[in-house]
């Protein structure tokens, strides 16, 4: 039984890693619900940090966070999960000392209660992922990149989550396989999820998304919808550059 | 510990302006306390009263010590007694029946320390702190079984020195003022490094190592140097310290209280700033001196246990610290 | 000279054995959360008098005390974990190394209040029993705590690794931050985590107390040998100080065999200074999370 895809809003957001230092100074963000929203900008303007607060992994210095109106900011991020939000880290994240079939395991942690719905979880995802059966047994950590990217999405879509946080999902992956991810990326959206994209791969990510936001040293700088970006991508990644 | 970064703002009384004010009111009153000290050391009879000031230099130079590597560097040091038992052994073992000057075996003591901490050091100080700490833990335990164990050690028989031909007051004043003048060399020697380009790489070592490696900073080699630099201090006083009780043996010249007491005093005090061992060092021992009336030297150990989870959970800058208004807590990512 | 050497081998195992037990606490600590427990030891010492404890008020045998002691360590490392640990983690890495000092020192001191400075021995029927196959002798103490110390360890192996729980401690391991998104609760994993690793040194303890005497100021010696082991092994699996533990163990007894007593304890802190030069790198990268 499909629940309505959430929105996601942040309003103000400031945080930083360290006292006195912010690395977002005040970033309003939103996600309509079931569509495709992508963040973009230079290196250093904060998307990741954006995207960790709304993951719930660092709590904002002020602002706040809201899903679907509901004030959600001091949610811890292991809560987080049973809200149906889920989020894919920047670089390698899976747990290398497991196996393929255990990671997976792992990703139904919030079903861990219910075994019978867990087990079919598991089984939907080596359906929905077929590369991933004949590696089932093997110790996560000794896959190559594309296969342990493959790993964290299936993990991550084992709940079934219906609002999905994303942090470069191509970076450091082959060409083809970037493919593959963008196409995985724009079937999620199609499955009527609400999806919010971090990326530096600017192209790929503007042209499967239905609303765009730029980020420049941890302020709003940009927003409109795919339509009145395109023409303006060259101009934008130029400047970027140049930063 | 101290964050580096700018202070958030002291409480904005006057008196606290007052210590804000730094030199125009402090060196005077610094200057005032220095001629009392040496007044009192001249003119006064009071053997204990000697006894317990000589005993409160003699840990600001520990503690001054302990601050170059652990309050500037943020390595945190927990076997200082194992330095300034090495420097008391020293002297103990070649000049107990002053076949060799004092000053000479004084100056093999702090030798000595400095090449232990050498040894000690090159191995441990190339992890990060943690490793370290353990490391000085095991090191003090270590020496303490070779102080047992070696032949020229007479083990926990001891060694026992010759008497000074002074007076008992002669004898007072004199380790009065020689730890008074080692006090006041060690506290110029931190206030110099805190102002020199040693000590800013070792702020950068404590602050971010990482980033310090990156900026070029040789972070071994400033560890290393700092530990040596300690260890030396330690171990002149240490070699001091045998002549002062005249009698050596393992228990107590390595005893955990050493330790304890230099990391109290530094974290009490204000690591990383070359006041804190001044108001540390008095404190501890003045509170140390009233429960040692009243309770076992256990207790005592005890008491000063709980103190120091007690101000490293809830005031890790110390009274310098506070007096700043250092604010500022890292947040780990 | 082939039945002593078999001896110091058979000897070595034992001893690695009950070494791992005692050894895995800190080394699981450390793996899964980056944390270097500085007092560490004290647990151990604290294991070797609860077994006398129990021995001396309750006439309970050792074997009884190591199984007791998990539920009472792990409880008293959770408790240490919530009161101290978790208040610390946010902080710089040197308020955390300041606090288990002062903790170290605290348990220390109260150990020889309560129990002054003297050695102690725990003696039980079998203490003195020498069981021979051969040309080796095997002391019946040493067995049973070596078998014990074998039990627990394929105990936390088994948890570890055939339990949801235990893979998910593992995950947390491996990434903090992914197990947090999909819902684990890491400061919950890591409570029991701490409080596993304050069980091992208990039960460690409890091992350590049936083969060798022990005082409340002692203790340190453990921490240069756990310490020893997770430098050789590596640290935060149980498969890595098991083989830490039997090659120390191994080492101990074979340089027992060919050197003078005093002397094998020599070695040993040299070897420490060595392999801390030579391994250091490997042990840097444990500290992703100081603290």
């Amino acid at each position: 039984m499909r629940v309505a895809a959430p929105e996601l809003r942040a309003e103000g957001l400031e945080a930083g890693y360290y006292a006195g230092q912010s690395v977002l100074r005040g970033v309003d963000l939103r996600a309509a619900p079931g569509r495709l929203t992508v963040i973009l900008g230079p290196n250093g303007a904060g998307k990741s940090t954006a995207l960790r607060v709304l993951a719930g992994l660092l709590p904002p210095a002020a602002g706040r966070v809201l899903v679907d109106g509901r004030d959600v900011t001091r949610v811890p991020a292991h809560r987080r999960a049973e809200l149906g939000i889920a989020f894919l880290p920047q670089g390698r994240s899976v747990f290398g000392a497991l196996t393929v079939h255990q990671n997976l395991e792992l990703g139904g942690w919030t079903l861990r209660r219910r075994r019978p719905e867990l087990e079919l979880a598991l089984e939907a995802a080596y359906q929905r992922y077929p590369k991933l059966r004949p590696l089932r047994d093997r110790p996560a950590g000794s896959l190559s990149g594309g296969q342990q990217r493959l790993v964290e999405v299936a993990r991550m879509m084992i709940a079934d989550p219906r609002l999905i946080l994303i942090d470069e999902p191509s970076a450091g992956l082959a060409p083809n396989l970037t493919r593959e991810v963008y196409d995985e990326l724009a079937r999620l959206r199609a499955e009527g999820r609400t999806v919010l994209l971090v990326d530096q791969n600017v192209r790929a990510a503007v042209e499967i998304a239905d609303y765009v936001f730029t980020l420049e040293s941890g302020r709003n700088q940009l927003e409109g919808s795919r339509e009145r970006f395109e023409p303006e991508l060259e101009a934008l990644i130029r400047a970027w550059l140049r930063v | 510990m101290r964050s580096g970064l700018e202070p958030a703002g002291a409480p904005g009384r006057l008196w606290l302006d007052l210590i804000r004010l730094r030199r125009r009111v402090w060196i005077p009153i610094g200057a005032l306390l220095l001629v009392g000290l040496v007044a009192l050391g001249l003119s006064s009879d009071d053997l204990a009263l000697l006894d317990s000031l000589g005993v409160i230099f003699m840990y600001v130079v520990l503690t001054q010590a302990w601050n170059v590597l652990g309050g500037y560097g943020g390595y945190m040091n927990f076997g200082m007694a194992a330095f300034f038992g090495v420097g008391a052994y020293t002297t103990a073992v070649i000049g107990h029946d002053w076949s060799v000057s004092p000053v000479l075996a004084t100056a093999a003591a702090g030798l000595a320390s400095g090449l232990f901490a050498l040894v000690v050091g090159i191995p441990t100080l190339r992890l990060r702190g943690a490793y370290f700490a353990i490391a000085t833990l095991i090191v003090t335990f270590a020496v303490e079984l070779v102080a047992l164990n070696a032949p020229f050690t007479q083990g926990s028989l001891g060694i026992y020195l010759k008497v000074l031909p002074l007076s008992p007051l002669q004898t007072e004043q004199l380790f009065y003022f020689v730890f008074l003048g080692l006090m006041l060399a060690a506290t110029a020697i931190v206030f110099l490094i805190e102002r020199s380009h040693f000590g800013w790489a070792l702020v950068a070592v404590r602050e971010d190592e990482n980033a310090a490696e990156v900026l070029g900073v040789r972070t071994t080699r400033v560890k290393i140097l700092a530990l040596v630099l300690g260890a030396v201090m330690a171990g002149i006083v240490g070699g001091i310290y045998s002549y002062r009780v005249l009698y050596i043996e393992p228990a107590g010249t390595f005893t955990i209280d050493t330790s304890l007491n230099v990391v109290l005093m530094a974290v009490l005090g204000g690591a990383g700033f070359w006041q804190g061992p001044l108001i540390g060092a008095p404190v501890i021992m003045a509170v140390g001196d009233v429960l040692r009336v009243a309770v076992a030297n256990e207790v005592n150990r005890l008491i000063f246990g709980v103190v120091l989870v007690a101000v490293a959970l809830f005031a890790p800058n110390g009274v310098m610290g506070f007096l700043r208004g250092v604010r500022g807590r890292r947040f780990t990512i | 000279m082939l039945s002593l050497l078999l001896q110091a081998v058979v000897d070595g195992i034992l001893l690695g054995l009950i070494y791992t037990i005692m050894a895995l606490g800190l080394s699981l600590i450390l793996g899964v959360l980056g944390v270097i427990n500085v007092a560490h030891s004290v647990f151990i010492m604290l294991g070797s008098f609860f077994a006398l404890g129990l021995l001396t008020f309750l006439h309970l045998d050792p074997a009884v005390a190591f199984v007791l002691s998990t539920p009472v360590f792990f409880l008293a490392g959770a408790a240490v974990y919530r009161l101290l640990i978790q208040r610390v983690q946010r902080a710089p890495a040197t308020i955390g190394i300041l606090v288990l000092f002062g903790l170290m020192v605290v348990v220390e001191t109260a150990g020889i209040l309560l129990w002054t400075t003297d050695t102690r021995v725990i003696t039980v029927g079998y203490s003195n029993l020498r069981l021979s196959a051969g040309p080796v002798t095997v002391n019946g103490a040493r067995l049973v705590a070596a078998g014990l110390s074998l039990l627990a360890t394929a105990g936390a192996y088994g948890f570890l690794k055939r339990t949801l729980t235990g893979r998910a401690v593992l995950a947390m391991a491996d990434n903090r931050d992914a197990a947090s998104v999909l819902g684990m609760d890491v400061g919950r994993l890591s409570m029991l985590i701490f409080g596993l690793g304050i069980a091992a040194a208990g039960a460690g303890g409890v091992a350590i107390g049936m083969t060798f005497p022990f005082a409340p100021q002692d203790h340190i010696q453990w921490l240069a040998w756990a310490f020893l082991i997770v430098i050789v092994g590596g640290l935060g699996r149980v498969e890595s100080t098991l083989l830490g533990g039997l090659v120390i163990g191994l080492v101990q007894t074979l340089a027992g065999a060919l050197l003078p007593f005093s002397w094998v304890f020599l070695l040993m802190y040299v070897l420490l200074l060595v392999l801390l030069i030579v391994r250091g790198q490997g042990l840097a990268g444990a500290q992703r999370r100081e603290l």
